[in-house]
């Protein structure tokens, strides 16, 4: 059976698909919530996933909108990469077993005011189905799925050599704020240069995705991202060292507000990607240390393999004391 | 008020209070006072922005803006000279990402010396929406 008008991709036998499925294909392993200051991110390298059987097993996943959007995209590599990512987000879901048994086939989504797409739960669905929160972030060579409980959370994706078409300096003083382009001119190195860019662009496309508002939604001039190291509190570029120290947003929108209540970590995943996420703190209970984030780093092909990562494979760099 | 110029017939902001619609800009199928053939090329396509209960009508943007603007998304995105890119052609489907998006934005803004305001940026999902955009302005800085 022929499904994409323009690039024959997948085929598949849809009777006998579900006892092949079975047959073929490991389980889903399910996975305990994450705590409250917990985020679990997973992520799958699409140069990984060979076989076109389990491409077209995957496919079966989507929705009919989802395989039409998955269609439109020109070339095989976007078509499989556009594939893995809803593949990515289902499963990875459906292994939390809200309610028992979940599906990746029956999950539903619907899109914010602004466009980031969240779960859709029935009203028979337990409550603590809805406090579950994603955000997806894709390069063409990495997919990555961060998932929370209460907190909004917000990821972004970018290969560390990733080049801009434009001087660095340039796109920040069109796009950045005064603060970050001083901060950016001030490091010598064209490659340090280069890689704090692609650090403070994954950082700043974080937050306004945890937001749920997007660039559009947030203009990027319109909020700083600092770098604290612990020492002296002044933000100073370093290299690739370990712990560059404390990540800060401040809003230019309201000059008093300190946006203190999001919380930043940056990390170098795969050795070739740069990974931001920012979530909610922890209410503070007054007297006590707010909860510190926690992350859980997981490489999946789903129904295949998981594997938990630590180590180089997701060495966080900012963000986590 | 219509007038018609050449091929095109360009058409100036009509004000009328209509239910607002979906954004979509392959047209609205049905309009309290005003018929125009729509999605023809050479005609004017009508944008109904989100929230406006506004109609804005302004003409498709030339062929040759449309253009420059295929050649500046096939540049940004390292799409071979023969790679098929026109007005349809949607950013995100050639493999843009956000960060190609803006850097396609700040290209359109040099090479056609506007200025794009970042909550404009949602609404270029096209190349044409891109072109159209880009006349837009030029016809606001001009006036």
């Amino acid at each position: 059976m022929i499904l994409f008008r323009r690039v024959v991709i997948f085929t598949m036998n849809s009777v006998c698909f579900q006892r092949n499925f079975a047959a073929a294909l490991s389980p889903l392993v399910p996975v305990k919530l994450p705590s409250r200051m917990e985020a679990h991110l997973w992520y799958v390298v699409p140069d990984e996933v060979k076989s076109s059987f389990l491409l077209s097993n995957y496919l079966d996943i989507l929705s009919p909108c989802e395989k039409e959007n998955v269609s439109r995209m020109r070339g095989e590599q976007l078509q499989k990469a556009a594939l893995l990512a809803r593949v990515l987000v289902r499963t990875t879901i459906a292994r939390y077993q809200i309610n028992g048994q979940v599906n990746p086939r029956s999950l539903k989504f619907k899109k914010n005011i602004h466009g980031k797409p969240e779960l859709e739960w029935d009203d028979d669905q337990c409550q603590c189905a809805s406090r579950l929160q994603f955000n997806i972030s894709h390069t063409s060579s990495l997919i990555l799925c961060g998932v929370t409980v209460d907190s909004p959370i917000g990821v972004d994706l970018e290969e560390k050599q990733r080049k801009l078409k434009n001087n660095i300096l340039a796109f920040a003083r069109r796009y950045f704020t005064p603060h970050e382009v001083k901060f950016l001119s001030s490091i010598s190195d064209p490659v340090v240069q280069h890689q704090h860019f692609v650090k403070l662009w994954t950082l700043k496309e974080s937050y306004v995705k945890a937001l749920g508002r997007g660039f559009s939604g947030l203009p990027f001039r319109m909020f700083t991202i600092q770098f604290r190291t612990t020492e002296n509190g002044d933000s100073c570029p370093s290299g690739e060292t370990n712990n560059e120290g404390e990540i800060i947003v401040k809003s230019l929108e309201d000059v008093n507000s300190f946006s203190s209540n999001w919380q930043f970590a940056l990390l170098e995943l795969a050795g070739s990607h740069y990974a931001a996420i920012c979530m909610e703190k922890d209410e503070a209970v007054e007297g006590e240390v707010p909860t510190p984030m926690k992350l859980t780093v997981r490489k999946t092909i789903p129904y295949v393999r998981d594997e938990l990562i630590s180590g180089p494979d997701a060495a966080v760099i900012s963000g986590l004391t | 008020m219509a007038s018609a110029t050449g091929n095109s017939i360009c058409m100036k902001l009509v004000s009328c209070s209509l239910k607002p619609t979906q954004p979509s800009n392959s047209g609205i199928s049905s309009l309290r006072s005003v018929s125009v053939p729509i999605n023809t090329k050479g005609y004017p396509s009508l944008v109904s922005r989100r929230g406006s209960s506004r109609i804005q009508v302004f003409c498709a943007a030339k062929p040759e803006t449309v253009n420059k603007v295929c050649a500046i998304v096939r540049k940004q995105l390292a799409l071979p000279d023969d790679s098929a890119v026109t007005g349809e052609s949607k950013f995100a489907a050639l493999g843009a990402d956000s960060l190609d998006t803006v850097e396609i934005v700040m290209g359109l803004e040099e090479e056609f010396g506007i200025s794009v305001e970042e909550e404009s940026a949602q609404s270029i999902t096209t190349v044409q929406e891109a072109a159209d955009m880009i006349e837009k302005l030029i016809e606001k800085n001009a006036a």
